[in-house]
């Protein structure tokens, strides 16, 4: 049983490698760091906390965030699910031109397509705003729900679609009678990925955002400034990560069924 | 096979139509400034190639291009054999070991990326850092605003701390699909660890590794966010890869040159795509598996 030992020592490094960048950062958002009457520099306090629910801007950053990336996920699910089944299950002219399609757009640096985005959405008043964000991030995101949901359909045999519409199901009705539920772990998944990708994304954000409407992570960056408050910005920034590790957690048993991809 | 119905487009379609509007549209519209003089976007002057001219005869560019594939060949002769090595581990460990080690490994995923370089900056801060003191303490002179190679080092272990997790959820979900049997027949055989590795797991992990491949090379190599936040392209340049270039040309608002480096570098773009495209498509008869 020597190997298993080695096994856990090794998870142990890893686990360790993960965390203790963090738990610094976690440390650090419950200290005051900047002199205060009444609490000690450097010590205990959850005044960085207390200070975020008392700031109306922070506390709209929070919000704007949650609005972009629901409003996101929806769309990338609306939009997948029909064309993954139409990759799933027919073969039509250009299916796999649109195939390569997808890939060059989920693999495109977003700063590249940063300053046409920027001058597109200013001139039809999409910046500043959540929905704007939404948008800009289906470009890397349909791509991967796309390929996701490709992949738990293609699992389900076709003899269930046509079962289905001998019933006498429509379309539509099928889709949210019979398939949605039958690949419930697939849209857990893809609503993961999409999560966490359009969650993390800077660059599109901010130059969309440059005079309000501005993310967590916009609201974060406009807090360093000539004297810093470090513990308010790694408080925002574990607040940042709570939604994320939540969503890790529902998935964890099926993470790794998604994202394998075709060609 | 599958049955050939052009009616299938009307269900692509509203994918298409977003993707038209996010990343079609913006191309086109890159494609046009790149060729023009937009001292004023309303006042658009006709230059032709020149832009694209001073891209590729400047030193500046092919150095950075270097750079940037050295960079991504570091971070993926790192994260691949690490990622393929954990997931080989989980594979033979306890259910519950492995989500928690997934679940852990995947947490740096959903840090938002401009606050990855403060984690890290905060961490190796000599004064107040783990590491930093750390370092300090063993007596190491670690410097990673002034000695080139240290920034180096930080760069690839916080991408790796970055990213690692999905290298390992793509290995892991390539390893758990192979069927036990290959197993069975490989244990009959008296296969030695190394040819079970070779033989099956790697032929079968093909797929997506590949896709691994591809994700982590694509986006080190267009690494922005946080080599600009640890040292700026610095010290002296010894970081500045392709996209640090890009930004600083979008932030003094050079719209013709920036146009032109983005057709630039997403001609490259187009280039890894195909040839991923090329490398995966042809499929090599996989061992024991029976020719379809």
């Amino acid at each position: 049983m020597k190997s298993s030992v080695w096994r856990i020592i090794l998870f142990a490094i890893v686990g360790a490698f993960v965390l203790v960048p963090l738990t610094q950062t976690i440390i650090t958002s419950f200290i005051s760091t900047l002199p205060r009457a009444g609490i000690t520099e450097g010590h205990f306090s959850l005044i960085n906390y207390q200070n975020i629910l008392r700031s109306a801007v922070l506390k709209q950053a929070v919000l704007n965030s949650i609005i972009y990336v629901v409003l996101n996920v929806a769309l990338c699910l609306g939009v997948g699910l029909p064309a993954a089944y139409a990759f799933a299950r027919y073969s039509f002219v250009g299916d796999r031109q649109l195939f390569f399609l997808l890939l060059v757009f989920r693999i495109t640096p977003t700063v590249v397509l940063s300053l046409p985005i920027f001058v597109l959405f200013a001139q039809i008043g999409l910046e500043n705003t959540p929905v704007g964000i939404a948008l800009v991030h289906c470009v890397f995101n349909i791509p991967i729900a796309i390929w996701i949901l490709e992949g738990f359909i293609s699992s389900v045999p076709r003899e269930f679609d046509e079962t289905a519409f001998l019933d006498g199901h429509s379309l539509p009705s099928f889709f949210f009678r019979h398939l949605v539920p039958a690949i419930a772990p697939g849209i857990g998944v893809t609503a993961f990925f999409c999560f966490i990708f359009s969650w993390v994304e800077v660059v599109l954000a901010r130059i969309l955002t440059t005079t309000g409407g501005k993310p967590i992570t916009m609201a974060i960056n406009a807090l360093f400034g000539f004297r810093t408050d470090f513990g308010l910005v790694m408080a925002m920034t574990v607040l940042a990560l709570v939604p994320g590790v939540a969503m890790i957690y529902f998935v964890r048993n099926h993470l790794a069924r998604g994202f394998v991809i075709r060609t | 096979m599958k049955p050939y119905d052009n009616r299938a487009w009307f269900l692509v379609l509203p994918a298409l139509v977003i993707l038209t509007f996010v990343g079609i549209l913006p191309l086109v519209a890159v494609t046009n400034y790149s060729f023009q003089d937009l001292f004023s976007l309303n006042k658009p002057f006709w230059v032709g190639v020149d832009w694209y001219r001073n891209i590729v005869t400047s030193q500046r560019f092919y150095a950075s291009l270097s750079r940037s594939f050295l960079f991504s060949a570091i971070v993926l002769s790192i994260q691949l054999p690490l990622g393929i090595w954990i997931a080989l581990l989980l594979q033979r460990s306890h259910r519950f070991v492995v989500s928690t080690v997934l679940v852990l490994i995947t947490v740096p995923l959903v840090v938002p990326w401009n606050m990855i370089p403060v984690i890290w900056l905060n961490f190796i801060n000599p004064n107040i850092g783990l590491a930093g003191r750390m370092l300090a303490w063993l007596g190491i002179g670690f410097d990673y605003k002034f000695n080139a190679l240290h920034t180096w080092i930080v760069l690839v272990v916080m991408d790796t701390w970055h990213w690692l997790g999905l290298v390992v959820v793509l290995a892991y979900a390539g390893i758990s699909g192979i069927p036990p049997a290959y197993y069975q027949a490989a244990a009959i055989d008296a296969a030695s660890p190394w040819q079970v590795f070779r033989f099956i797991q790697l032929p079968k992990m093909k797929t997506v590794l590949s896709m691994a491949v591809l994700l982590r090379f694509m986006d080190s190599f267009m690494i922005y966010i946080e080599a600009f936040r640890i040292n700026a392209g610095g010290p002296d340049g010894a970081t500045a890869f392709l996209s640090l270039d890009l930004g600083e040309e979008i932030q003094s608002f050079n719209y013709g040159p920036s146009a032109a480096r983005s057709i630039v570098y997403f001609l490259i773009v187009l280039t890894v795509a195909w040839t991923f495209k090329a490398a995966t498509s042809t499929r090599a008869p996989v061992a024991m598996e029976p020719a379809t």
